[in-house]
């Protein structure tokens, strides 16, 4: 064998060698790494401003993982409207759909009531970018993750909040009902009696469109009007009216109303994500997902990208495991996340329920020209 | 007491809303005795022309012209707006039916409410819009008496709805066109050979019937500030319960029917739950119907005999 011919093997052998090490060692890498991550979220209907954020923050962290490992991965939308029997429609069509991997949702924590068990018994993950109820993760579904903290922090956490910063003495919490609603309102008002508030406690229905009549209830002494809308319009019809019966109590909104229409000078709203447009660890992402989709970002389309981005993670993890398309190697994986930071700005691993560890919420109040401020 | 009032105003001023949508029905019901529900969905198109009037306008943080004129601007487009898609929807979904079996208008009714609901998704996206009322008309704008206060914008609402109202009956009462609708309610065969031009006077039920829903629908946009392709149902069916309950066909009924349901559900939001108000109130009106089948004001209904 001539010199060069010799040469040229080894020079051949070794590139195999290498290309079989980096395979080894970054094989996510893989062309042949693909599969389906569901988009479960209210694309149509009166919330659908939640949805199509969370859709395209969902959709981008999935294209900047292929593009970084040169992965396939893909994704598909199954509109709920944010209802937890349209949610059990799509269900079925999530299961039957072999390529599914993992699911980025539902926003609501009615529709993983609805739809968790059955996703579950099939090795589908659910991680929801904004279903905050306390008790999914009391171990009814152990294939339901979230990378925000839940309503069990929220809901104490406002109520202290008013109780021992703000020094309310009365408190009226209107509950609409729904399983995000009735849990939050649980929360709060347990915790205010706790610490001795004066607490009125109002059940809406969540077809209302007039609040009128329900401000009219609010006595002229309350602190607080407490609102557990997944509707910020409503909450700011609720603090306009407020001040067209010259009541003094000031609108507290839960995360539901962290929305750009709630926005009456001296509201609090709290959020399960910070503001992350300051933030130079999503800047990138920020940047594209207004240039891709022309909107604004808010507090609920960063979660979404992070909950993506698990599932995607996972994904390639298991697929370089050598178990691609394979829902139950995903889900063990989803349990094994440790993200060093993800654009929220904080470190992301799950407790054995599926809580992000060390989550918070934060306080923000709205100033005179509209702008949010972090209170707490 | 004043809780009382208050929640007489708050109901009265809703009423006034749903008895706008009753009137569109009772018009057409009146005249071609089809139940048009579309109607809640050209609410919503009335809802939408207006705040889209209003960003033309310079939109609610700096309008481009007087506050009073932009809001009669946005009621003017929104009337002839939603009055022209009335035309439009009577001469591809009602008129090739309306010889037909009387369960056709309604499955054609049914397909352009879904129709109407899914071209405004796709036109002006989920996205719920807001009127923003409090950046033009302040909220501190009004008047208190005896712990009862109404403020600007309930008073506009309440006073332009009764203003409508009231001008609906004396068109209907003192014109041309509203004596034709009204002969053609009482017998269409014999209008016809009194030489009345049928299409015409349907032409123009729908046209008013809905200019009506687009006023409401500006009006609901003031008053409760957020739009959606999805608003319509709701206050659509209640529109279509007043009409009913007011006695379909007659046009004191349906104002009657209006006022009375927003009235009702206010009080039984009040004073008995909010969660269950509609529940409280629709088994109330379940009991009018029962004790008055034809509705409260039926017997003076303009409806064939």
């Amino acid at each position: 064998m001539k010199k060069t011919t010799r040469l040229g093997v080894v020079a051949a052998s070794a590139a195999l060698v290498v290309s079989g090490l980096t395979t080894v060692a970054t094989p996510a890498t893989a062309a042949s790494c693909s599969g389906t991550i569901a988009i479960i979220a209210p694309l149509t209907g009166g919330v659908a401003f939640i949805g199509k954020e969370q859709q395209g923050f969902a959709q981008l962290a999935v294209a900047d993982y292929n593009a970084k490992n040169g992965t396939s991965f893909n994704t598909k939308d199954y509109d709920t409207q944010l209802d937890a029997a349209q949610a059990s429609t799509q269900a079925p069509n999530i299961v039957a759909n072999k390529d599914v991997l993992g699911a980025m949702g539902p926003a609501g924590s009615q529709e993983v009531l609805a739809i968790g068990g059955l996703l579950g018994a099939n090795n589908i993950a659910l991680v929801s970018p904004s279903a905050t109820r306390t008790n999914l993760t009391a171990g009814t579904f152990p294939n339901f993750y979230r990378p925000i903290p839940n309503d069990g922090l929220q809901g104490p956490g406002d109520a202290t909040y008013m109780a021992k910063t703000l020094k309310a003495k009365e408190v009226v919490v209107i509950e609409e009902k729904t399983a995000y609603g009735t849990g939050l309102a649980k929360e709060v008002v347990a915790t205010l009696k706790t610490l001795k508030v004066k607490v009125t406690n109002i059940a809406v229905n969540e077809k209302n469109a007039d609040y009128a009549a329900v401000v009219t209830r609010v006595s002229k002494t309350t602190n607080f009007v407490f609102v557990t809308f997944q509707d910020a319009a409503k909450s700011e019809q609720v603090a306009q009216e407020l001040i067209k019966q010259k009541k003094k109590a000031v609108v507290f909104g839960s995360d539901g109303s962290d929305q750009p229409t709630f926005k009456t000078p001296g509201t609090l709203v709290s959020a399960f994500a910070p503001d992350v447009t300051g933030l130079p660890v999503a800047a990138a992402v920020v940047a594209a997902y207004k240039s891709t989709y022309k909107a604004e970002v808010t507090t609920f389309g960063p979660p979404a990208y992070v909950a993506a981005q698990v599932i995607v993670e996972a994904a390639g993890r298991a697929c370089a495991a050598g178990k691609p398309n394979d829902r139950a190697a995903v889900l063990a994986e989803i349990a094994k996340t440790n993200i060093k930071q993800t654009i929220m700005g904080n470190a992301l691993s799950f407790t054995a329920n599926g809580d992000v560890k060390g989550g918070r919420f934060y306080i923000f109040k709205t100033q005179a020209d509209g702008k949010r401020k972090l209170v707490a | 007491m004043s809780y009382l009032g208050q929640q007489l105003v708050n109901g009265l001023t809703l009423g006034g809303v749903y008895a706008l949508i009753a009137l569109g029905y009772t018009l057409v019901y009146g005249v071609l005795q089809i139940l048009n529900f579309a109607h809640g969905d050209v609410y919503m198109v009335g809802a939408f022309i207006g705040f889209f009037v209003m960003v033309g306008l310079g939109g609610p943080l700096k309008p481009s012209v007087p506050v009073a004129v932009m809001i009669l601007i946005m009621f003017l487009v929104a009337m002839l707006g939603t009055g022209l898609l009335g035309i439009v929807i009577e001469r591809f979904a009602y008129r090739p039916l309306r010889n037909s079996t009387r369960i056709a208008p309604l499955i054609s009714a049914l397909g352009v409410s879904i129709l109407l609901q899914n071209a405004a998704l796709l036109l002006f996206s989920a996205n719920i819009r807001s009127y923003d009322t409090s950046s033009y008309i302040s909220s501190t704008l009004g008047f208190s008496f005896a712990d009862i206060t109404i403020d600007g914008v309930r008073l506009f609402v309440l006073v332009l709805s009764i203003a409508l109202m009231f001008g609906l009956a004396r068109w209907v009462n003192g014109t041309q066109v509203g004596r034709a609708m009204r002969a053609i309610a009482y017998d269409r065969d014999a209008a016809v050979m009194m030489g009345i031009d049928v299409d015409k006077v349907i032409r123009w039920t729908f046209f008013v019937s809905a200019a009506l829903a687009g006023a409401a629908g500006v009006m609901n946009g003031l008053l409760l500030r957020g739009v959606s392709n999805g608003m319509g149902l709701v206050p659509g069916l209640k529109g279509f319960t007043a009409a009913v309950v007011g006695g379909i066909g007659s046009i004191p009924g349906a104002m009657l029917g209006g006022l009375l349901l927003g009235v009702v559900e206010s009080l039984a939001q009040g004073y008995l739950s909010t969660n269950f108000s509609d529940t409280i109130t629709f088994a109330l009106l379940i009991v009018v119907m029962l004790l008055k089948p034809n509705g409260l004001l039926g017997k003076r209904a303009i409806v064939k005999a």
